[in-house]
């Protein structure tokens, strides 16, 4: 019985220090949901506790599609203040659902009226080009595919790796853009299903997560792929991944990247001080300049803008996009892509 | 080591447990509510959900092309797993307990540790080792200077295959313990009577291991049937249940994701009241003191082939945990095409030690751990007391209710507490724990429930009855009987049970990715978010740590277990 006794106690001295760790100075916590990984939110945690040391940001790092899943879940206890990132498609879902709450930015003259919310409930930060990656020490720059049609030439078959479409919100924009083009070219969708189902029948695998992806293409798994701008430069200058990219020539879907407040947030003063501190002037030349964001702010001076951003810019053909047209149906799209194409030809 | 359960002794067999009496119920009826509200409400109601719009949300599942293809993948994984795993586990119980060679004991301590990998970190392993571009089928490829990798680690078979490494340790538990309990006598008598080897195992050892070995396949169909780390992290595209129900929410239909719910719970569900029948249909034909003996092998053949069969089966048992440990010491971005990472480097861990974010995950895990298997040791001695020694009407239920969350899927107790607890309402019974702190602590208590209540009636059931009626008799009040009778002869199981429950907490995944808050992130959470990141080192840095914990536990539990046996064998005796 001395053994329970002492046994006991030791249990509850261990609980309470484990509880009393928790404990510290009280700083405000305010949490972030965003997709655009740790260097970045990181960056700005910094910046921002810098100039609020009475605050401590918590950025949660996780895809687009499960920040959506999460703010539904916590509805009726919204864990995160600030959601900043995805693709405006999934922000359009989300206003729907009354999910964010409604902030005019002090720069809203300075965007495109169809890169931002009617109501204020999201506005565009960032515009996201979808390119053509390949791995650079198996493939050469001259034979490296410079339009979406040179994906399907037969010596790519097998060597094409897609990150899994429905959760992903790059692949979406792809594969609506290329419907799109179907529905512009001969009135129905027919011919792009045709074309993603010649791409599932080059694919080698649907990946899980933009990570596998990653280090399949940079291990040689598979040599291709279609991914966005920022993420491959990005793995490219930090995480040294032989990958390189191109821009398709025919044009490609431009996603403009938003942020937005999440209703029912419990500190919304110090959220939109940081909603405010990520898009200022300064915030978005850094993001572009180290994290290889292009902005949504057309009043950003373009020599205050790296070199290849700049490049870039020239050579993006933006692809036409119905966006009504998208809302309305891309889902359905990727329903049929996903019973009726996905692993049809392979 | 005879195990001998006190109902399978004559004499103890027609003792008559005393009847019902109030504080019975005063003791059942929390216990009860408190299952009723935690287990089968949330699950409840996960049925009632997949019927919100009469049979609509069903009749989509049974029309859509993809969730009937997941249904089949789910049943094929499931069976080729139960095949994997009897055919790995079965051969390696007969060769551990009726064998003696060199490197038996080595052999026998490594046989289990797969169990102690937690999920997503034995599924990270195995990618690193048997991925396209891992170091086995790098090293494969090169040593034959094949141009492709040899084979490549996707869909069914991958995940069989890993099945088969973490699952067979329940067969082989199971099948190691049946042998150990047959009475070698029967077989000694069989051959006796002139019957040969095969005729003895077909007619003797096979039919009384019959029970062990339908139990042990179910429970590996019952977690093969839930699995959800390695579909999720290597299924490339492969349709199971468990990932279509995460897939399912993810698009906002949860309709039907409450049906895939329903359908995956249902159906393991349905193999757990098979188990429990077969349980009870096991009798114990031997209750003699025989000890095992191990036959040396003899032909000289089988003498090198055992220890080097035994040595090439730890190096495969050991490799997952290896290559955890080499990756953690690799520096990222450094491995590319090489077959072993090329850099090597402390900063892993130094960025663990010194970067206090990094330390939440751990704390949260720790603590999140410790309160549930607290709770998980109250409820569950109170419960296998109340099945053990007591009788009253509803001992049954109380019985099934604590074995249910054995069987229901992790994703699927998940869902159904992430739909039942998000809002507070008294008239639903309902609180508001959905982005709390609270919701993992009660997942992980609700998932430890069965391991230490199964425990703890094992070692109860040990308990002669009529020593708790000796006790009231010579006038010990009720609550010294319980201190002094019943809770040490319940403690070996409490001890082990609650090892158990800590060990699959701590490394809990699979209800985790689904209602983890970012302040209460667990480990295994932290782990997939790092290789979101990229950090593969730092997730590696994370396992061994996990890895270490669980060794810590099971440190822990011997050491509890070997001070309190001591201390308390004269009141067991």
């Amino acid at each position: 019985m001395r053994y329970t006794r002492a046994a006991g106690v030791a249990a509850i001295i261990a609980l309470t220090a484990v509880a009393g760790c928790q404990r510290g100075p009280r700083r405000t916590v305010l949490t972030v949901y965003s997709p655009h990984g740790n260097d970045l939110l990181s960056f700005y945690e910094k910046g921002f506790e810098a100039a609020h040391p009475d605050v401590d940001v918590q950025s949660a790092d996780m895809g687009s599609q499960d920040i959506i899943d999460r703010l539904r879940g916590e509805k009726a206890n919204p864990q995160a203040d600030v959601w900043f990132g995805a693709p405006e498609e999934i922000f359009q879902r989300a206003a729907r659902e009354g999910l964010l709450a409604p902030y005019r930015p002090t720069w809203a003259g300075a965007v495109p009226a169809d890169s931002h919310d009617p109501n204020d409930l999201w506005y565009g930060t960032y515009l996201t080009p979808e390119v053509i990656g390949y791995n650079s020490q198996a493939v050469s720059d001259s034979a490296a595919p410079k339009d979406w049609n040179d994906v399907l030439d037969p010596k790519w078959k097998g060597k094409v790796l897609i990150r899994d479409p429905i959760a992903s919100g790059s692949m979406r924009a792809i594969f609506g853009a290329i419907i799109l083009r179907s529905i512009r070219e001969t009135g129905s969708p027919e011919q792009g299903y045709e074309w993603l189902r010649r791409l599932d029948a080059q694919t080698k695998e649907y990946t899980l997560n933009p990570t596998i992806l990653y280090q399949k293409l940079g291990r040689q798994e598979g040599l291709i792929t279609l991914f966005d701008m920022p993420d491959l430069a990005m793995l490219r200058d930090r995480y040294h991944i032989p990958v390189k990219y191109t821009i398709p020539r025919s044009g490609t879907p431009l996603l403009v990247d938003a942020i937005a407040l999440v209703k029912g947030s419990k500190h919304p003063e110090i959220a939109r001080q940081y909603y405010e501190f990520v898009t200022s002037k300064r915030a978005l030349e850094d993001a572009a300049a180290r994290f290889y964001r292009i902005p949504v702010r057309t009043d950003i001076p373009a020599d205050s803008l790296p070199q290849w951003i700049r490049d870039a810019l020239r050579q993006i053909t933006p692809m036409p996009v119905d966006r009504a047209m998208l809302e309305q149906h891309l889902d359905q799209w990727m329903q049929y892509w996903d019973s009726h194409i996905r692993n049809s030809s392979r | 080591m005879q195990q001998v359960r006190g109902r399978d002794v004559g004499a103890v067999a027609n003792h008559q447990p005393p009847t019902t009496s109030s504080y019975t119920w005063l003791l059942a009826l929390p216990v009860l509510l408190l299952l009723v509200w935690s287990v089968v409400y949330p699950n409840a109601s996960v049925i009632a959900g997949s019927f919100g719009e009469g049979l609509r949300y069903w009749r989509e599942f049974v029309s859509s092309p993809t969730d009937r293809e997941a249904l089949r993948t789910t049943i094929v994984i499931a069976v080729g797993s139960v095949i994997a795993a009897t055919a790995v586990g079965v051969p390696l119980a007969f060769l551990l307990t009726r064998f003696e060679f060199r490197g038996r004991r080595v052999l026998s301590v490594v046989a289990t540790l797969p169990a102690a990998l937690p999920p997503l970190v034995g599924v990270v392993a195995f990618l690193f080792l048997y991925g396209e571009s891992g170091v086995v089928t790098r090293g494969v490829q090169s040593l034959f200077r094949m141009d492709h990798a040899p084979w490549t680690l996707n869909g069914a078979g991958a995940i069989i295959f890993v099945h088969a490494y973490t699952m067979y340790v329940y067969v082989f538990l199971f099948v190691s313990a049946g042998l150990e309990r047959l009475d070698q006598s029967l077989d000694e008598a069989a051959a006796g009577l002139g019957a040969s080897r095969a005729r003895r195992l077909r007619r003797v050892t096979l039919p009384l291991l019959t029970p062990a070995l339908a139990g042990s396949m179910l429970l590996v169909f019952m977690s093969a049937l839930g699995s959800f780390s390695a579909p999720y992290i290597f299924g490339g595209g492969l349709r199971v249940l468990s990932t279509q129900i995460i897939a399912s929410k993810l698009n906002g239909a949860m309709g039907l994701a409450y049906v895939e719910t329903t359908v995956l719970a249902v159906g393991a569900v349905a193999a757990l009241l098979l188990l429990r029948w077969f349980e009870r249909r096991r009798t114990y034909a031997v209750s003699s003191k025989g000890t095992i003996a191990r036959a040396p092998l003899h032909s000289p053949f089988a003498r090198t082939l055992a220890p080097v069969l035994g040595v090439a089966l730890v190096v495969v048992l050991i490799l997952p945990h290896a290559m955890v440990v080499l990756v953690s010491f690799a520096r990222d971005g450094t491995w590319t095409t090489q077959v072993l990472p090329p850099d090597y480097t402390l900063d892993n861990f130094r960025r663990l030690a010194t970067d206090s974010d990094l330390w939440v995950p751990i704390r949260n895990s720790v603590s999140m751990t410790a309160i549930a298997t607290v709770l998980d040791v109250v409820v569950c001695f109170v419960a296998a007391y109340l099945i053990v020694l007591r009788r009253f009407r509803g001992k049954w239920l109380l019985g099934l209710l604590v074995a249910l969350p054995w069987a229901i899927p992790g994703t699927a107790i998940a869902i159904g507490l992430a739909s039942t607890f998000d809002r507070n309402s008294l008239a639903g019974a309902q609180l508001l724990l959905v982005g709390t702190f609270w919701i993992l602590p009660l997942a992980y208590f609700v998932r430890g429930v069965p391991l230490v209540s199964s425990a703890t009636e094992g070692s109860l059931r040990q308990m002669d009855p009529s020593l708790e009626d000796a006790a009231r008799g010579l006038g010990a009040s009720w609550w010294l009987t319980i201190r002094r009778v019943v809770l040490p002869a319940a403690r070996p199981g409490l001890v082990a049970g609650a090892m158990l429950a800590a060990i699959t907490a701590v490394g809990e995944f699979v209800a985790s990715i689904v209602l983890f808050t970012h302040a209460n992130r667990p480990i295994s959470v932290e782990i997939l978010s790092q290789l979101r990141d990229f950090a593969f080192g730092t997730a590696a840095a994370y396992s061994v740590l996990l890895i270490v914990l669980v060794l810590a536990i099971t440190l822990l539990a011997r050491w509890a277990e070997g001070r309190w046996s001591r201390t308390e064998t004269v009141v067991i005796q």
